[in-house]
């Protein structure tokens, strides 16, 4: 063992150019060596050593800088020595990067030039040294490239003297296969040789570069979910994603100490520090003192690096039925400490560890059990927080495998596609096909789009349902927030505008003020689900405003002025405020949502109980059936969640739809029929059924109806289906009931253009039998007299008693009439 | 003993051995055992199957004062927490010989060079006594194992003299710190029982909690989809107490320890005891029946045990049999199954008019009888205090990271009675207004959402819940909501034992009935209620679904397994005569 560490020791303060030569004088060239000195307790063998040794050997040499990995390597690969037979040391060769691996070819045999394997496997390190050299030269992205990739990657880490040189995995594996795989799994050894090459590389680039650069591989090919971590992956690289719970405070870890004698003030050589021991000095090593137990240890003059420990937790969306999250624990060094905090989803590539559990050291017994963690090497934070992140979904599924690429493609061409997810849509809930149509809509969502001006249209799609009670609104809503990860689903009863956008609150331990954000905010790029919004508070609802157009949530208060991104769709539902819906009035009346509110809706869908036997018939066919039968057995032909949840985030993150000059031709002419529709012919009165706002859902509806195809263009028949699911919403919504066609006026001021005209015949007429009967400062007339007289005049229409105070009101203000209660001046 | 390689009950890890070697004479490499049930456990399941499960003594709070460790034992809980996965040394070799530590904390003989040794992986689950079982669930410690266990613990006390005499020789002062690692003599790892014989009183810790005996169950080799949280199963296993009470606070130092504080520093070994687990089942409510089953579930016997209930609920009522009727259906209900969100099954009852008076009176009797009917009872007085105080929902505390139980993590099959008559008047923080969303959330889709701070994660529950108020429940909207008109206050006789037993059987039984629904019979339900809505346009889903659970419930309490016409009107008329009583309160 002294044997071991004793080149760093020698080799101590040594220029970059013996870095690379330095760890290689204790290799051994053969696995034969037998698996020595099994001790006691924490006992370990050898073979592992030399492969810390050359791995810790450069930090050494280099005070200054510090080595993240080393102290965690070392520590386990003291602790772990059961491991051994999965794990092999490598023997890390005689080899100096520099001289090629000539001996390749020699065989197995003993004596000087002989190659050098990892131990236990035929993996020679010669080869795997060639092959990182090879690829770090080599490896271009794009064919044009003159100059490697990671070249240019080293050349700027020299400029800024930087400590990291991070290599993508997967430029690996296209490069070379082969040295991917040893990486994935002999990470030790092979990190560790990656490292050599690299400080080879450096310092013939910059023979005075002194800095350690260390390799940190990240995007493996796959990664693993942290249930499935088992014995096997021990020792691997490993690529685990997950949620930061709990850090621990910074460790300072001692990695060199120096010490100085009490008798002489001799100071020590650094010692560095092995396996977490300090090998103090016993005796003083200044020939002339030699005292004894005199050493002390010179704190501010030994070397610390920063480790923490970090917990890190399964995402909910990983936990199976009945489970509860998996956490593991990270180790973390140097650059990694502090780099992510509690509440953060990150990647994490690391090595997975194990290490024997200690009993107390006066005890000889060992405990058979290992505690495992995560060595990191690099950390990805998936999304800073929700407000920066990428598309929905995408975080929480990962990208999906060719295989289950190729099996959405083939979905998404099966002719009745559109129909099918209709159907497997809520497939529990019977009926309203077109409003599930809508919900699809919504889920695959249309193109946000930016100009350069920086004006920006929207993409999502909001969708209000309005209807009776017990008509399933709130199992829909339920099951879309089932289906959109990212959705949030509040009750508009127990919601306040904070709660919804965003707050600031003060952190109770540091005291600092910091924003939390709401519902809207939280749901980024996905559904946003609130339940009765008709009981919101108004104040709450005013804040949707915002949401709902320009997708943005501002707040200014404690100091923090800010504009967070709610790129949300909003799924609302609301209850008709006499609780039943009245088909008399119109749907502002009926739920009571400001106008400029309900606008923003791009569809919205009457779910009325009509008195219809049929109907009623299927429902309860339902419900004996969702009680009676095997539930599986109802249910055929459908998309299964899974499938269904893959798809639609496979759309969004893949498929972005243009519109075709047909599809914008149809789009023209659909708008200005409906429009058109307004001027009845031989009418003077004009209606508006269509508004700016409808053909912007017209096209959003349109590129979401090409997104579930998988479609790049959108085509005519998307328009066509878009314009019909926008007039099944809007005949449903905006009918003037009273002449049955469709009106805008209804949605955008509640009134529609009928009434309005009505009320303007009635305000001329109650104007006309005032001057007819009424003299100017003369006596007052009772406003029924008023009534009779006109229910004479205009026996047609109906005409009720507000709908006259309503008329005079109007000529009140014109100064025409003075009322008094229920008598009526002229002046 | 030592001709007994296999008593299963007082030499477990012999058996273990026993299978581990004739396991390994058929395959080369421990390497191929690992991951798999070498033999272990078929073997104690065959012991088990014939017979053996009832000599197993049961672990609790009583019989831990004279249970020997490493013996095998059973225990009743449930699952409160999952604590991940724990990696050990499976198998090593100790010289030429393969040996192993499956079921066993420590290895029995030094561990060798590291790579003749094998990691296996095991779970770890924490299980307590279900919460709110009631006392007539427990068994009385049977008297069989004592005698037997006596006997053995007579052979014991001899090899225990001997032991303790090697072991104070080795400088151990206390003999409870005896050899675990160092028993490589060839007697005791061939005889398996560690000769951990002091008295048996030495063995309990001082500091185990008496009242909840808690256990760190580790699992082998079982998939992960068998064991859920809050189910509720009977473990049986091998009994280990770590005495290693020092072990935790030695390392300090050791910059590696900081990396697995956390996980078990709470459950400490001299508090929690260890079951290594051969076999486990989950357990259903008729499990907890203390005699054996003998009734069948036929209809004519059923009958007259269903009348006795319930004339004993009406006379419990206060003579209101309409009440009685729907408490018995209600007793009788669980999720049987989920559809989306839905929770199809559930009956939640809502008993209101209970004013000061009457409350004092009926709550005691109807908490009374159900503690005495039914397995786990919870009892909630609801109040703005309470709602106030904390969480009700399980949350996870990422500082000891356990999953902290709160009032809400209940078994499958649970009563929870609600009293609402205690709700004054009062302001609610968040923390109220967040409780009573869970229980709004339990009662309306049977799901709780535990807190994991960052998120929630939804856990389906089963739970039946009594809500007792003075008018109808807002904050808790039930299936059911029936005005309670008791009419008089009649002395309850105490039910005989043999008529106990015989009610607790049907509950149990009768609401595990499958049941199901002839065609022409389903034809009649939907044109009932379709007739129903269109003379009255305001039923809706839930009013539709309330009736077809009724008629499940009815049908099943009287033994029957398929819907009859006569039940279905047996439920319109109890509907009728509680519309009638909804409408006289308006």
């Amino acid at each position: 063992m002294a044997s071991d560490s004793s080149p760093v020791n020698t080799h101590g303060p040594s220029s970059p150019d013996d870095l690379t030569s330095s760890p290689i004088n204790n290799t051994y060239s053969s696995p034969g060596r037998p698996a020595a000195s099994s001790q006691s307790g924490g006992a370990f063998s050898t073979p592992p050593r030399p492969q810390s040794t050359s791995r810790f050997a450069t930090p050494a040499a280099t005070p200054s800088s510090t080595n993240p990995r080393p102290s965690g390597r070392r520590a386990s690969s003291t602790t772990s020595t059961p491991l051994a037979a999965a794990t092999p040391p490598t023997s890390t060769g005689n080899l100096s990067p520099s001289s090629p691996p000539s001996s390749d070819g020699g065989g197995g045999g003993d004596g000087g030039g002989l190659p050098m394997y990892v131990w236990g496997t035929n993996i020679s390190v010669q080869d795997v040294n060639a092959a990182i050299l090879r690829f770090l030269r080599n490896f271009r992205e794009g064919v044009s490239d003159i100059e490697g990739k990671y070249m240019n990657a080293i050349h700027h880490v020299i400029e800024v003297e930087g400590d990291s040189l991070e290599v993508d995995a997967h430029d690996v594996f296209d490069y070379d296969s082969d040295l991917y795989t040893k990486m994935v799994r002999y990470p030790l050894e092979v990190l560790a040789i990656f490292d050599i090459v690299l400080m080879d590389l450096v310092s013939k680039i910059e023979p005075m570069f002194e800095k350690h650069i260390q390799t940190r591989v990240f995007n493996l090919k796959s990664s693993i979910s942290m249930r499935q971590l088992n014995p096997s992956d021990i020792e691997k690289m490993v690529s685990v994603k997950g949620m930061i719970i709990r850090c621990s405070s910074i460790i300072p870890e001692i990695r060199e100490a120096i010490f100085r004698c009490l008798v002489c003030g001799y100071y020590s050589d650094p010692i560095v520090v092995d396996r977490g021991r300090v090998s103090e000095p016993t005796v003083c090593q200044k020939q002339e003192c030699l005292a004894r137990s005199s050493m002390t240890l010179v704190h501010n003059r030994c070397r610390f690096v920063d480790k923490q420990i970090v917990r890190l937790q399964e995402t909910p969306d990983e936990i199976p039925d009945g489970g509860t999250p998996h956490t593991v624990s990270l180790l973390m060094h140097d650059k990694l400490v502090d780099a992510g905090k509690p509440g953060d989803r990150i990647e994490v590539t690391g090595i997975y560890r194990a290490m024997t559990v200690r009993i107390g050291s006066t005890q000889r017994t060992v405990k058979s059990l290992f505690k495992t963690y995560i060595d990191c090497l690099h950390i990805e934070k998936n999304s800073i927080s929700r407000l920066h992140a990428e598309d929905f979904m995408e975080t929480e599924n990962g990208t999906p495998d060719q295989v289950q690429v190729e099996k959405l493609e083939a979905l998404s061409k099966q002719p009745d596609i559109y129909e099918r997810l209709t159907k497997s849509l809520a497939p529990n809930i019977w009926e309203l096909d077109d409003v599930k149509r809508g919900l699809l809509c919504q889920l695959f969502g249309g193109n946000a789009l930016t100009l350069p001006s920086g004006a920006s249209f929207r993409g999502d799609i909001n969708i209000l349902l309005v209807g009776d009670p017990g008509t399933s609104k709130s199992q829909l809503l339920q099951y879309i927030h089932k289906l959109s990860p990212r959705g949030i689903y509040t009750s508009g009863r127990g919601s306040s505008a904070v709660g919804l956008t965003a707050y600031v609150a003060k952190d109770p331990e540091t005291g600092e003020t910091v924003l939390e954000s709401g519902a809207l905010v939280l749901s980024d790029k996905g559904i946003c689900c609130i339940d009765e919004f008709d009981k919101m508070s108004d104040n709450a609802r005013s804040m949707l405003h915002e949401v709902m157009e320009q997708q943005t949530v501002s707040i200014a208060k404690a100091g923090i002025i800010a504009s967070l991104n709610a790129r949300t769709s909003v799924l609302a539902c609301a209850n008709p405020i006499g609780s039943r819906y009245n088909p008399r009035l119109s749907v502002i009346d009926n739920i009571h949502l400001p106008p400029t509110l309900l606008s923003r809706f791009d569809l919205i869908y009457l779910i009325l109980d009509k008195a219809d036997e049929q109907t009623d018939r299927r429902l309860a066919k339902h419900i004996v059936a969702l009680h009676f039968e095997n539930p599986e057995k109802s249910v055929h032909d459908i998309i299964d969640l899974p499938t269904l949840t893959a798809y639609v985030s496979y759309a969004r993150n893949h498929i972005h739809p243009q519109l075709s000059d047909e599809a914008a031709e149809e789009l023209t002419r659909g708008y200005v029929e409906m429009r058109q529709r307004g001027n009845f012919p031989g009418s003077s009165k004009k209606v508006i059924t269509a508004t700016p706002r409808q053909l912007e859902s017209l096209i959003r509806l349109s590129e979401a109806l090409a997104r579930i195809r998988f479609s790049k263009l959108v085509e005519k028949q998307d328009v066509m289906e878009a314009t019909r699911l926008l007039e099944v919403a809007l005949q449903q919504s905006a009918t003037d009931h009273s002449t049955g066609t469709i009106d805008m006026d209804l949605i955008t001021t509640g009134v529609s253009a009928s009434e309005r005209m009505r009320r303007e015949n009635l305000v001329s007429d109650t104007r006309n039998i005032i001057m007819e009967k009424m003299q100017i400062g003369g006596p007052s007339t009772r406003i029924m007299e008023l009534l009779e007289e006109i229910k004479k005049q205009s026996s047609a229409v109906e005409i009720h008693l507000n709908d006259l105070r309503n008329a005079l009101s109007t000529l009140a203000t014109e100064g025409f009439v003075v009322v008094h209660g229920d008598s009526v001046k002229r002046i | 003993m030592v001709g007994l390689p296999y008593d299963c009950l007082s030499n477990p890890l012999g058996a273990v051995r026993f299978a581990f070697d004739k396991a390994l004479s058929s395959s080369d490499s421990a390497a191929a055992l690992d991951g798999k049930d070498f033999g272990a456990a078929d073997l104690f399941l065959r012991f088990l199957d014939n017979g053996g499960l009832l000599k197993v003594p049961l672990l609790n709070s009583k019989t831990i004062k004279w249970l020997q460790p490493n013996t095998l034992v059973r225990f009743r809980g449930m699952i409160q927490d999952m604590l991940g996965n724990e990696f050990y040394v499976g198998a090593y070799k100790d010289r030429d010989v393969w040996r192993t530590n499956k079921y066993a904390d420590v290895s029995q003989s030094p561990m060798g060079s590291p790579s003749n040794s094998q990691i296996w992986e095991r779970r770890l689950i924490y299980c307590t006594p279900v919460p709110g079982q009631n006392d007539w669930t427990e068994p009385s410690a049977s008297c069989i194992h004592l005698e037997t266990l006596g006997k053995e613990k007579r052979q014991r006390d001899e090899d225990a003299v001997m032991e303790d005499l090697s072991s104070q020789t080795e400088g151990f002062p206390c003999p409870k710190r005896m050899r675990e690692g160092d028993t490589a003599t060839p007697s005791s790892t061939i005889h398996g029982v560690p000769a951990e014989g002091i008295s048996s009183m030495a063995m309990v810790p001082s500091d185990v909690d008496k009242e909840n005996l808690s256990c760190l169950v580790k699992i082998y080799d079982s998939p992960e989809s068998d064991l859920k949280l809050n189910d509720v199963f009977e473990f049986v296993g091998i009994l280990t107490f770590d005495q290693d009470i020092s072990m935790e606070k030695d390392n300090k130092d050791d910059p590696e320890n900081t990396i697995c504080e956390d996980l078990l520093v709470d459950l400490l070994p001299s508090k929690v005891p260890r079951i290594h687990c051969l076999v486990h089942r989950k357990l259903a409510q008729s499990d907890f029946l203390p005699g054996p089953v003998t009734l069948e579930p036929k209809p004519h016997l059923v009958k007259p045990i269903r009348e006795a209930l319930l004339g004993h609920l009406t006379t419990l009522l206060g003579n209101d049999g309409v009440a009685a009727q729907y408490m018995l259906l209600h007793l009788l209900s669980r999720v049987h199954a989920r559809i989306d969100t839905v929770a199809v099954g559930k009956l939640a009852l809502n008993l209101t008019s209970l004013t000061n008076e009457s409350i004092s009176v009926f709550k005691n009797r109807i908490l009374c009888i159900l503690k005495t009917l039914l397995p786990f009872t919870h009892d909630v007085p609801l109040t703005v205090e309470l709602l106030n105080a904390g969480p009700l929902a399980p949350r996870k505390d990422y500082d000891s990271n356990r999953l902290l139980s709160g009032p809400l993590q209940l078994a499958e099959g649970s009563h929870l009675t609600i009293d609402e008559t205690q709700l004054k008047a009062g302001s609610l923080d968040s923390t109220g207004i967040d409780n009573t969303r869970v229980l709004k959330s339990l009662l309306e889709w049977q799901k709780v959402d535990y807190d994991f701070t960052y998120y929630k994660v939804e856990m389906p529950a089963d739970v039946q819940l009594l809500i007792l108020s003075e008018g109808k429940s807002n904050i808790l909207p039930a299936d059911i909501v029936l005005p309670f008109c008791p009419s008089s206050v009649d002395s309850l006789g105490t039910p005989n034992a043999e008529s106990l037993a015989a009610w607790r059987w049907y509950l149990a039984t009768m609401r595990s009935l499958t049941h199901s629904i002839e065609p022409d019979m389903q034809k009649v339900l939907e044109d009932d209620l379709v007739a129903a809505r269109q003379t009255d346009r305001s039923l809706g889903t839930q009013d539709f679904s309330r009736l077809l659970t009724m008629g499940r419930l009815l049908s099943i309490s009287f033994g029957e397994t398929c819907l009859s016409m006569e039940h279905w009107q047996m439920v319109k008329e109890l509907e009728r005569l509680r519309r009638e009583r909804l409408q006289g309160r308006i």
